[in-house]
């Protein structure tokens, strides 16, 4: 998996969950997806199902912090940072 | 003699003179002290208590300062907290908003951004917003304000509040459609103190970790056993509990509690491992089944604490139900799952038949309950109240929906839903039972069945749907058809990555139907 796939699929899969869930309007890569209410836990499952499946982050590891994953800005910086 | 004074935010004042510099709550990055809760409440409320008139002040916020010093504030000026829920619609904010005459609303960020035209022109006569959010009021006599920008003086202290005044409503989710309000007095919230109190022994060096939402009566019995106790609340977003690990630990936490639904989440991505979190001294589930292994796996992370399974329904205060987790445990035989143990000393439980008699001892029937905890009854609804609390032999009793039963020991149970029980093709089925065996055949604690299609209220079959099971679902099935008749034994099993929740966190079995009725099952299985 390239890190240029990778941040296409989560991107393109963010952007469904916001549609489908009628968010309405231009997202920037700083706004806050999930603090903001704007997705719910079952889109952070989503996500966190992709990472995992994309670029193999461990859910398992105690000290993985998914406070981090907030943004899209945040998300492909991970993304960067493991591919 | 002075009559005794029930005010919720009482035991919080108490904490803002003796305790001032001890951290109480900590929220989105910051601690506040007491202290400084305290003003910032006291402020508030001066501009609360003079409007005062339906004596409900509605909280549109959650996990947020906001919330908690709205909460605070509305006790201390001696109003009703109502929790409004984000995830509401706009249509069911205006509707809930048009009946329940607020006084005040008081709103944070994510709050404000639900303040349609719509929503503010239903919206009470003072709308309280964090500082930064501007917004114009939808009428004349309408005042939108910064709470920071409130210049009404503060109210020094919490005023006198009776025994029968109403303390909070929250709403949960009604068959009608439309959520029902609970109105819990604050003299029954004070029971629930006085028998929670001895249990938990919360104390000033307790750091107690915040799960749901202020719309989940959970967050009930934290904040104000936690204020009581001068102990700290850490709140958490909803994405950490998503992967919590991370919180319990950096916050040292030593109270737990939640859904048992994050256990099946931290097993299914192997985070919860023995002996990770060495802090908690003690883990509270409540609000669905708890399944042993689930339990004594969380156990096996929580060497130096203790596992409580509690079991009460919002309309008796909270919780009024305990079960301590025992080696071996106290488990209910049919479905793997810890008892709901024995009820608090100074509530009764009865288990009723159709005609709201007892039933033989160890027989199942209706968990009924009775007792200082007992609501007043739900708001704006007193046909449904009465037909949900009943005068039975002269006391006032609730009748839960709920199937148990108690054991030769004094021991109850809780056996599923009365209204989970399905028939299929003239076969009574409990939902229950058959997600006990698919747990087992699954490998997993994240399943829900569902009877479908259904037909003039009779179903065709059962559907189920399993997540984080290796097995495929052809040998699901077989493996239950090995511990259950064939009409039990579902006749689809859909593998999703993910089982959807309802607002607090339970699995939504109607999703689950919606996602049968819309076709799209086989496309969301995994």
């Amino acid at each position: 998996m390239t890190k240029v796939s990778a941040v296409a699929i989560v991107r393109e899969a963010v952007l469904a969950m916001l549609a489908e869930r009628g968010h309405r309007g231009a997202i920037s890569d700083h706004d806050s997806l999930f603090f903001s209410g704007k997705l719910d836990s079952m889109a952070a499952t989503e996500v966190l199902m992709l990472l995992e499946r994309e670029i193999g982050i461990d859910l398992a590891d105690a000290d993985f912090d998914i406070t981090q994953l907030d943004t899209l800005a945040q998300i492909e910086g991970l993304i960067g940072a493991r591919v | 003699m002075p009559e005794q004074d029930f005010n919720l935010a009482l035991p919080f004042a108490r904490q803002t003179v003796f305790s001032p510099e001890s951290v109480m709550l900590a929220v989105a990055g910051r601690e506040y002290s007491y202290g400084q809760l305290g003003q910032q409440v006291a402020h508030l409320a001066g501009a609360l208590a003079p409007r005062l008139q339906s004596r409900r002040v509605g909280i549109l916020a959650t996990r947020s300062l906001e919330a908690y010093v709205g909460i605070l504030a509305a006790c201390w000026a001696g109003a009703a907290y109502v929790p409004l829920n984000l995830k509401w619609p706009e249509e069911r904010l205006v509707a809930l908003l048009q009946a329940l005459e607020l006084d005040a609303l008081v709103v944070d960020e994510n709050g404000a951004a639900l303040l349609t035209p719509a929503v503010l022109a239903a919206a009470p006569d003072l709308v309280v917003l964090p500082a930064g959010a501007a917004k114009e009021a939808a009428r004349p006599g309408q005042m939108v304000s910064e709470r920071t920008a409130l210049d009404t003086p503060p109210l020094p202290g919490p005023v006198q509040v009776r025994a029968d005044a109403v303390g909070y409503i929250i709403f949960t989710s009604g068959t009608t459609g439309m959520p029902k309000g609970v109105m819990i007095s604050a003299g029954s919230l004070d029971h629930y103190i006085a028998q929670s109190r001895f249990w938990t022994r919360y104390t000033a060096d307790d750091r107690i970790g915040e799960a749901c939402d202020v719309t989940f009566d959970l967050t009930v019995h934290n904040l104000f056993l936690c204020a009581e106790a001068g102990a700290s609340l850490h709140v958490m977003s909803q994405l950490e509990l998503m992967a919590p690990a991370r919180f319990i630990r950096s916050h040292e936490l030593t109270v737990w509690m939640s859904v048992p639904t994050v256990i099946g989440l931290m097993r299914k991505s192997g985070a919860l491992k023995p002996d990770l979190f060495p802090s908690l001294r003690m883990s509270i589930f409540c609000g669905e089944p708890l399944p042993a292994e689930a339990a004594q796996a969380w156990a096996a992370a929580t060497p130096n604490g203790s596992v409580e399974n509690i079991y009460g329904p919002t309309e008796c205060t909270v919780v009024c139900m305990r079960q301590t987790l025992t080696e071996p445990p106290v488990v209910t035989p049919s479905r793997g799952i810890v008892a709901i143990g024995e009820p608090y000393p100074t509530m009764e439980v009865g288990i009723l038949d159709e005609r709201q008699q007892p039933v033989a001892p160890g027989m199942p029937g209706e968990i009924a309950l009775c007792g200082p905890q007992v609501a007043i009854g739900y708001f704006g609804q007193p046909e449904l109240t009465a037909d949900r609390f009943r005068m039975l032999d002269g006391r006032r009793w609730y009748l839960t929906g709920d199937l148990g039963s108690c054991d030769a020991d004094g021991v109850f149970h809780h056996l599923g839903r009365v209204d989970n029980q399905v028939k299929v093709k003239g076969n009574r089925i409990e939902l229950e039972e058959v997600d006990m065996h698919l747990r087992r055949a699954a490998g997993s604690e994240l399943v829900a069945t569902v009877a479908w299609p259904v037909s003039y209220g009779s179903a065709e079959g059962l559907v189920s749907f399993v997540a984080g099971s290796e097995h495929e679902p052809e040998a699901i099935r077989e493996a239950m058809l090995e511990s259950l008749p064939r009409y039990m034994v579902p006749g689809a099993i859909h593998r999703l990555e993910t089982l959807p929740q309802n607002v607090n966190g339970k699995v939504d079995r109607r999703a689950l139907v919606a996602l049968l009725e819309s076709g799209r099952a086989a496309e969301a299985a995994a």
